[in-house]
């Protein structure tokens, strides 16, 4: 079932359009996350839906109903949507227990009907506080509890876990997580950053320029990312150049398998669909663009007995010789920037490895690629 | 706000993308039409005195009033009004800031009770302390006098607003230019004058337009100005073409305090990153100038606030037990009071309006709005009650001619930017964010105005009403001339006395007025104290 609906919405401000045909569907239930970088329109898209802005076209329509579109705008307060903005903008002249009671009838402000909510969010016993009083991370929950009082159709997130520290961050953002799932209500959370995103969300949309560009779930999203764009934007990417030819792209990390998903982007080959992949792959050709995960690459220690890499009929990993450039150390991992040698003005590649020496710069490493990997047509 | 009538769409669109849609008509965003209507009527209102001017004018003749204007008695006044403006502005400017800088930066001893005796001199109308000196010192006459007493009296207005902008300032600056290699010296006056030049201007501003429209304090200094020659011209001389002619002058020379101070402060704008410090500034060490500036305070302290009210008791004393009318200070000190409160009343009732808009829906209209307050700010009190007073007389058939209604509303029109100051900055203090919240919270306009932003907004309004409060207790140049027959404010009935030099009587209604004067100002000193640091 389907919560929100957005459908060809668009947002100018005077002469700036903001938001340029945004559709946008969300599953009853489910948190899903906008990502898009700052000054893609994703708080004015949840503004719009909140019905503080009111859209110059298209329809938003909630649980079924329109609340904006041609047939006229819903008040912010008919909406019933639960809104935590950015800086949680609590209410600074009343406690907490009154915050979160702030939009229930006047009988039911008190109670303990407050208190499970509290509860729910952590903050138990911190009733009579003042917003004041309280940590960044517990006025975020705070404004949750607030939000979720009324009993919401949507919750909408406006970036909430930015003014937060980094650990903190994490803890605030599971308990938001269950919270939402606890009391099964759809969520909607707009962020700039890729890692909450993934991490959070069960759906991720990714605005730009004023529109949804992609939105599929996290994993979906980080493997098969529409474009070479998406693909730099979710993650870290090696997008280097490639000529594909039978179903193998030719990269200088070597011949590489390719997904046969994307080589529908390629255009029809001499083959038809009917005819298998196969076939498609066979007589597909043309200069790519390739997506090669970090974490696809291998640090090999010693440069294996075999062939360099280059164009080779056969597909047998090929090696890359390459120079550290830079290591940066993350503990859990380290990432490593290699210039292939002698490259010449070849790209970096970038390599993720699990543990290992540390690699100062100048140091000799061999790289070799798995596939599959992505590509797209490059022009 | 204006929008486009057709959408435009950066880039080219992505292939993949929904087909093209239609150029749509852009749905309009409402600004609240109840809200404009009543602004709109608030800006007309303010606007009236003005409008009769100019009608009266015209009706003169271009002539008339020419001649008028261009005569010798002009260009004295012109060179008295002018001469006295800038030394005392230049005066209080630096009194006031040097004051502000002690208190707010410095180790001085004492700075908390010195904040307070630094604004108490608001709570004394000008014509008390000019009252206080002429009454003990006959050479405190003419220009001499009028500027020591002026300066005295209105330096304040610059001392509290740098005083706020001191303590509200970024102390981060200061050190970084101290990191720089910027001396103590030149970072005060790179960056510490800086930080405070809009609220230098501001009060400049402020005292220059109080001094053009200043009567009571030159008329007992024997000073002669645009004022008081107004307010002759009219009342004794009935020469109303002529009183006319030199409050059009008036009103131009106030237009051109105003644009000289917006062209000075120019569109530069203090900007802070990050968010508002909580933590202060470690007091700049005096040292071996701590006794010296201590003394220069103390004298500040015996000149403004010893003088007027040691003045004040002496002659209370010095007139006998006869001088104190009990019965008639207590109903003039009601009826003072009565008129401030429903002036303030009014002046924030109107302002609330004018300041939601302006806050919350910035665009042309606001621009507008603000543009007719500054009409009203380059109106003094003599010319607002002399075209008000004249025009019920002409046009009204005298019907409310010298009425409490009358006079109030001349209180309020005058007092208005004073109001709109007020709430504008307590409006601030609840962010739309707030707002918003709220009505998606499920709470209608009216109720989040009502639940929200005046429960924020309290404290400021409370300040704006004070404010109106103090200046209707003080004012007398406007009361003089439509104050209902057989009623005395606490303002005219010393003046009444003073005037017959009866200075026994006149000084307990002096220190009635200091002391109901004084309540308001306390209460306004206290929220200037707390909205200075960051509200969390």
């Amino acid at each position: 079932m389907t919560q929100l609906e957005v459908t060809g919405l668009h947002k100018a401000f005077g002469e700036h359009p903001v938001l340029t045909g945004v559709d946008l569907e969300v599953p009853a239930g489910s948190l899903t996350a906008i990502l898009g970088p700052s000054g893609s329109g994703k708080t004015t898209l949840l503004r719009v839906l909140a019905g503080f802005d009111r859209a110059d076209a298209g329809t938003v329509s909630i649980g079924g109903s329109v609340v904006d579109g041609p047939g006229g705008h819903v008040a912010p307060e008919r909406r019933r949507i639960g809104y935590v903005p950015q800086e949680g903008s609590l209410f600074p002249h009343l406690t907490v227990a009154a915050n979160v009671g702030f939009g229930l009838p006047s009988r039911q402000r008190r109670g303990p009907a407050i208190d499970e909510l509290l509860e729910a969010v952590g903050l138990a016993g911190l009733g009579l506080r003042y917003p004041h009083q309280l940590s960044g991370g517990q006025q975020q929950r705070v404004a949750l509890a607030r939000a979720l009082a009324i009993r919401p159709r949507i919750v909408l997130l406006d970036e909430p876990f930015a003014s937060l520290d980094a650990h903190l961050r994490a803890s605030v953002r599971a308990d938001v997580q269950n919270v939402l799932a606890e009391t099964g209500t759809t969520g909607v959370l707009v962020t700039h950053d890729q890692d909450e995103a993934l991490s959070t969300a069960d759906r991720v949309a990714v605005l730009r320029h004023g529109r949804i560009a992609q939105c599929a779930a996290p994993q979906d999203l980080y493997d098969r990312p529409a474009d070479a764009d998406i693909a730099r934007f979710i993650g870290d990417a090696n997008l280097i150049e490639g000529v594909l030819d039978a179903g193998m792209v030719d990269t200088v990390l070597g011949r590489l398998r390719i997904e046969p998903s994307c080589l529908a982007s390629f255009g029809p080959g001499r083959g038809s669909l009917a005819d298998g992949p196969a076939a498609l792959a066979g007589n597909q050709a043309g200069p790519a663009t390739v997506l090669v995960r970090p974490e696809q690459v291998e640090l090999l220690a010693e440069p294996a007995p075999g062939r360099p890499a280059g164009r080779n009929r056969d597909a047998a990993p090929a090696q890359l010789a390459g120079r550290v450039v830079a290591y940066g150390y993350h503990g859990h991992d380290a990432v490593i920037h290699v210039r292939p040698e002698p490259g010449g003005d070849a790209p970096t590649i970038i390599v993720r490895t699990l543990g290992g020496p540390q690699l100062p710069a100048g140091s000799p490493v061999t790289l070799r690629a798995r596939g599959p990997v992505l590509a797209w047509p490059r022009s | 706000m204006t929008r486009p009538q057709t959408l435009s769409r950066p880039g080219p669109a992505p292939a993949a993308g929904p087909a093209a849609r239609p150029a749509v008509p852009a749905r309009k965003a409402r600004r609240p039409a109840v809200l404009v209507a009543v602004s709109a009527a608030v800006a007309a209102a303010l606007a009236l005195p003005l409008v009769f001017l100019l009608i009266e004018a015209h009706g003169a003749g271009t002539a008339a009033v020419t001649q008028l204007t261009f005569r010798r008695l002009t260009a004295d006044l012109l060179w008295n009004t002018v001469r006295l403006t800038v030394v005392v502005t230049i005066g209080c400017a630096v009194i006031g800031t040097a004051a502000a800088w002690c208190v707010e930066r410095t180790d001085l001893p004492g700075r908390r009770v010195w904040a307070v005796l630094a604004v108490v001199p608001l709570a004394i109308p000008d014509f008390v302390v000019s009252f206080g000196w002429a009454s003990l010192w006959t050479w405190v006459h003419g220009f001499r006098g009028a500027v020591v007493v002026m300066t005295l009296a209105v330096y304040p207005l610059v001392y509290l607003p740098v005083a706020a902008s001191l303590r509200a300032a970024d102390p981060g600056q200061e050190e970084v230019a101290r990191s720089l290699g910027v001396g103590r010296v030149r970072t005060f006056v790179r960056v510490t004058l800086g930080q405070a030049r809009g609220a230098i201007l501001g009060g400049c501003l402020l005292v220059a337009l109080v001094l053009l429209a200043e009567y009571g304090a030159f008329e007992i200094l024997g000073y002669q100005t645009f004022t008081t020659e107004i307010f002759t011209e009219f009342s004794v001389s009935f020469s109303v073409p002529a009183a006319c002619a030199l409050s059009l002058v008036l009103v131009a020379l106030s237009l051109l305090v105003l644009a000289g101070e917006g062209m000075l402060r120019g569109r530069g704008r203090v900007a802070r990153s990050g968010p508002l410090a909580q933590r202060r500034m470690p007091p700049q060490r005096l040292g071996r100038a701590t006794l010296p500036v201590l003394a220069c305070f103390g004298a500040l302290a015996a000149l403004a606030l010893g003088v007027p009210v040691g003045s004040s008791v002496w002659w209370m004393f010095e007139g006998g037990a006869h001088a104190i009318a009990g019965v008639s200070l207590v109903s003039a000190a009601l009826d003072t009071a009565g008129y401030g409160v429903c002036a303030g009343a009014l002046a924030t009732l109107a302002a609330l309006p004018v300041a939601l808009l302006a806050v919350r829906y910035p665009g042309r209209v606001r621009h507008l709005l603000e543009r007719s307050t500054y009409l009203v700010l380059a109106m003094p009190g003599v010319v607002a009650a002399f075209a008000l007073s004249y025009f019920t007389e002409r046009y009204g058939s005298g019907l409310l001619y010298q009425s409490a209604p009358l006079l109030i509303f001349c209180y309020s029109i005058m007092f208005f930017p004073l109001a709109l100051v007020g709430v504008k900055a307590s409006l601030a203090r609840a962010p739309a964010s707030l707002d918003e919240v709220a009505r998606s919270l499920g709470q209608r306009r009216l109720a989040v105005l009502w639940r929200v932003t005046l429960r924020l907004a309290g404290p400021g309004l409370a300040a704006a009403f004070c404010l109106v409060f103090l200046s209707v207790v003080t004012e007398l140049t406007a009361t003089l001339l439509l104050i209902p027959t057989g009623v005395q404010t606490l303002a005219t009935q010393f003046w009444a006395y003073e005037t017959n030099l009866s200075y026994g009587q006149a000084a307990p209604f002096a220190l009635v007025m200091i002391a109901v004067a004084a309540v308001p100002s306390y209460v306004l000193g206290r929220f200037f104290d707390r909205s200075a640091p960051a509200h969390r």
